[in-house]
């Protein structure tokens, strides 16, 4: 990390602390609990908070709030980032070589608990996402890094297929493991957490080619 | 066939209503102009929009139906009503490719079609205080999966009423509208293309097609 001569140098001299910029903490905290108090009303909601009703769960004026973001879209990306930050550190790469019945239940067990945590928010954020282009990005994005997982837990499985059946059966996955397809299964045919596991994991099973002996 | 003419009264031809006729008419015209807007701009049209590409008064509209709410309505069951006349099930008894590649052609072509309409569905249906849109969701989900278990009863007569379950969630799933326009929109999937990759994977989530029911296709 202090490789160059200059930052050995640096080292060397006496040092400063860093000053702190209370002003500029205080802000980014303020935002912090504008964006948190967006996350818990809309898990408590399931729809859109108005500017008053963030304003006042975060103890604020609806004035802060626009200080810090230009509109309601604006604070709706920032969520966004939070919650994929959030959920990047929530699902780390886990049983990635063990074997296959392993990793289908790892993977599915992870993606439950994220739609479980996350479904009121994607609902939220994605409705009309549309029409913001930075939104649109993010939502795009979400999908990408939740292809990208399953791809690399069920690689062994993946590699062994010609590209264009590869292709399909991604997207198979994807479709099979949307947020919706998670909240049809829990609120229309009343699944429980665990009955919702088992028809993704049996699913995937299915979808997936056997495995190379 | 005679007997029943004898003595039979002379009936006179049914007396056409023109007026309701008309009107009739002007209300299938705006629904049209309704979903016509839809398939061109994914978002619900204002109501002078519709009125100026049926070539009626915003006026006329509402004499029509009480409200926006009442015109989605209408144009749900207009749509549901379409959807059924132009897809009747084919191929029920043919083998196993024959009827997978009748059920995701019937089911490409409605998604295709409807995706529009069904997203505004989704979007109004719980402001919709007469519950009527999440009546039409329910029965455009019912008639999918429906269809699903009547062109593929060879392959699920074979599993447990569990699994049968099981299955019949996934390919609901795997098959929903979101999944075709992701395909389309965001994959750049041709029609056929992304109909290929439905055919495929409801290959793979079918159980074995019993040898009988293969010999007798």
């Amino acid at each position: 990390m202090v490789d160059t001569p200059a930052e050995a140098n640096d080292e060397m001299a006496p040092r400063k602390e860093p000053r702190v910029d209370g002003r500029r903490l205080r802000s980014e905290r303020t935002r912090q609990l504008i964006i948190e108090a967006y996350m818990a009303l809309v898990r408590e909601n399931a729809q859109m908070p108005t500017a008053a009703q963030i304003a006042e769960r975060a103890g604020y004026s609806v004035r802060s709030i626009f200080e810090r973001f230009p509109d309601l879209t604006a604070l709706r990306v920032a969520v966004t980032d939070q919650a994929i930050a959030e959920a990047r550190a929530h699902a780390a790469l886990r049983d990635l070589d063990s074997p296959r019945a392993t990793r289908i239940k790892s993977q599915v067990e992870q993606r439950a608990r994220s739609c479980e945590r996350w479904l009121p928010l994607w609902r939220v954020l994605s409705k009309d996402a549309s029409q913001s282009a930075d939104l649109n990005k993010r939502i795009t994005m979400i999908r990408q890094l939740i292809v990208m997982r399953m791809e690399m837990m069920f690689k062994p499985e993946l590699s062994s297929m010609a590209e264009s059946d590869r292709r399909k059966t991604v997207l198979a996955l994807e479709a099979l493991t949307t947020f919706e397809s998670w909240a049809r299964m829990r609120e229309l045919y009343d699944l429980s957490v665990e009955e919702a596991i088992a028809v993704w994991m049996r699913a995937i099973d299915r979808l997936l080619p056997a495995n190379p002996s | 066939m005679d007997s029943e003419l004898q003595g039979a009264p002379i009936s006179k031809p049914p007396r056409i209503d023109g007026r309701r006729l008309r009107s009739e008419r002007t209300k299938q015209l705006i629904i049209e102009a309704f979903l016509s807007l839809l398939r061109e701009v994914p978002q619900m049209p204002t109501a002078v929009q519709i009125a100026e590409r049926a070539g009626y008064s915003v006026r006329s509209i509402f004499e029509r139906f009480p409200d926006l709410n009442a015109l989605r309505v209408a144009a749900t069951d207009y749509q549901l009503a379409q959807a059924l006349a132009l897809a009747p099930p084919r191929g029920a008894d043919g083998n196993r490719e024959t009827r997978l590649r009748s059920q995701v052609n019937t089911r490409a072509h409605t998604c295709e079609r409807g995706v529009a309409l069904w997203r505004v569905l989704l979007q109004f249906a719980d402001q919709d205080s007469t519950g009527q849109l999440k009546q039409r969701v329910a029965r455009a989900r019912e008639t999918t999966v429906g269809r699903i278990e009547l062109m593929y009863r060879t392959e699920l007569s074979t599993v447990a009423e569990g699994e049968r379950r099981e299955l019949l969630i996934a390919l609901e799933a795997l098959t929903d509208m979101e999944s075709w326009a992701r395909m389309r929109e965001q994959h750049g999937l041709s029609f056929e293309e992304a109909c290929e990759v439905w055919i495929h994977a409801i290959d793979r989530l079918l159980p074995p097609t019993p040898i009988v029911a293969a010999a007798a296709a």
